[in-house]
């Protein structure tokens, strides 16, 4: 299966926050908003790094 | 007929116990969401497999690494225990024709990623599962 680099963080990091949200919280409203925002906090500081990187030459 | 002492009751409700716990650590080592449905946690349980058992089917359609217990470098000793910490699921991808993956495709290395992530994520699983069972969470 070949996938772009975005499609591969976009899918760990949505499993990887499906399963945090329902470890961490109690309620089912609780996780959800857990697990979007370890979502969020995921591919942002993946862009973020990125644009970051963008300048260096190596 | 001797009464039993409140001790001796106390004593095999320890052992009972102990033995649940031993047997949802087990479960929950050897399938992810197991240790939650034998805890009676059915709606956990069904995510927690559906989730950590596609990162690991992921894992393997990107042609992940399988590591071996003897490696060259510690860091993929390690690795290797990453991988066996999602239970049966590894030895069930070899049993079934799976080489081991191929270290020159492209996407070999997110493969192995989320092959180490799901074993990774299991052990969190384990760990909630044994909170739940000592009735530290609810």
């Amino acid at each position: 299966m070949v996938i772009s680099h975005f499609t591969a963080l976009l899918l760990f990091a949505l499993l990887v926050s499906v399963v945090f949200g329902v470890l961490s919280k109690d309620t089912p409203r609780d996780r959800a908003i857990y697990g979007a925002k370890v979502f969020g906090a995921f591919v942002g500081v993946a862009l973020l790094l990125g644009w970051i990187m963008y300048p260096v030459p190596w | 007929m001797a009464k039993r002492t409140a001790a001796e009751a106390v004593a095999e409700k320890s052992d009972v116990q102990v033995g649940l716990l031993v047997r949802v650590l087990v479960a929950a080592w050897l399938i992810p969401g197991l240790g939650h449905f034998l805890l009676r946690r059915k709606g956990r349980a069904l995510i927690l497999f559906v989730s950590i058992l596609s990162m690991f089917v992921l894992g393997v359609l990107m042609q992940g690494e399988f590591f071996a217990l003897h490696s060259a470098s510690y860091l993929r000793t390690l690795g290797f225990f990453g991988e066996m910490c999602v239970g049966v699921a590894m030895p069930a991808a070899r049993f079934f024709g799976y080489a081991g993956g191929d270290p020159y495709f492209v996407t070999s290395d997110y493969g192995t990623a989320f092959l180490v992530a799901a074993g990774m994520l299991n052990a969190l699983t384990v760990l909630d599962a044994y909170d739940i069972a000592l009735g530290r969470k609810p």
